[in-house]
């Protein structure tokens, strides 16, 4: 609260809201990693055509135990679990 | 002037005594504004303190924003006497405001012992960072990398669609993610600029 009173920008640093992510010490999940990265690159790293890909990675690490297993309109996949829904039925 | 005399020296104590109060009421008020000042904190939800509780309902309802492109440039930095390499698998993303997005990190450790780093990042341009919100990543919490190991990081992050409206933000497309990995030893403070107290590992959210 000094900053204030010395008239400075604070930098705002916020803790993450979900926490950290357990450290994927044994490589577990790293070949949804490489998928997601070579998608990034083939498409001009633009997160929204790769989506499906981070969809992918988080998969396996709930699997692994290496995430709390969410919903996916938690993490902001509700589309592409609406679209998978739909695929399936 | 013995007439005067007791009048004056009435006067005198009494100017006297009311200073003396007055001196003592404000000594005290500096000591009472400690407390006092941390519970109106408290309330308030200033400086930092109450952003540990996100809406992450925001999360499930917001909406990518398809007109305003944002591209997030990656930084990672050691503190020189962390001798882990920690870099960015990929040098930029780019992205939609209301899009939550992944990110990696790589840190290897090149020596012989283990070493628990903690990490803690910036978000640049400065108008930018209140929109900026990370769901997961991997700092304020100490990571322990054993000799020769190598880890890959991830931070899943979005901007907040509020971005889009802010006039200041306007000429804004690039925002700048910097992470910074210190060695965590007893008694490390991790630099926070904003922050009162520094951000102790036993405080990282669950």
């Amino acid at each position: 609260m000094s900053s204030y009173t010395f008239n400075q920008k604070t930098i705002k640093v916020k803790p993450p809201e979900k926490g950290s992510f357990p450290l994927d010490h044994e490589g577990e999940c790293k070949i949804p990693m490489i998928k997601y990265m070579k998608c990034l690159r083939d498409n001009k790293m633009s997160n929204t055509i790769c989506r499906p890909d981070a969809k992918e990675y988080f998969q396996c690490r709930m699997q692994h135990g290496l995430m709390k297993a969410e919903d996916w309109n938690k993490l902001g996949f509700a589309d592409l679990d609406a679209k998978e829904f739909k695929e399936k039925t | 002037m013995a007439q005067r005399s007791p009048q004056l020296e009435y006067k005198k104590r009494t100017i006297i005594y009311y200073t003396s109060a007055i001196i003592i009421t404000m000594i005290g008020a500096g000591y009472a504004a400690v407390p006092l000042y941390k519970i109106f904190c408290q309330v308030q939800g200033l400086g930092g303190q109450a952003s540990t509780g996100h809406d992450i309902s925001k999360v499930t309802t917001m909406a990518p924003v398809k007109e305003r492109s944002i591209k997030v440039i990656f930084n990672a930095d050691t503190a020189s006497a962390m001798q882990w390499n920690f870099k960015p698998q990929q040098r930029e993303v780019n992205l939609l405001p209301g899009e939550t997005a992944l990110a990696f990190y790589t840190a290897k450790n090149p020596t012989d012992k283990p070493i628990i780093g903690i990490s803690t990042y910036n978000v640049l341009p400065y108008d930018a960072a209140q929109y900026f919100n990370k769901i997961q990543c991997f700092c304020f919490e100490e990571q322990r990398l054993n000799p020769k190991e190598q880890v890959d990081m991830p931070v899943f992050f979005y901007i907040d669609p509020d971005f889009v409206e802010d006039p200041a933000l306007s000429n804004t497309d690039t925002i700048y993610l910097s992470y910074t990995f210190f060695e965590a030893k007893d008694g490390l403070e991790l630099p926070l600029p904003g922050y009162n107290q520094p951000y102790s590992s036993s405080q990282a959210v669950a």
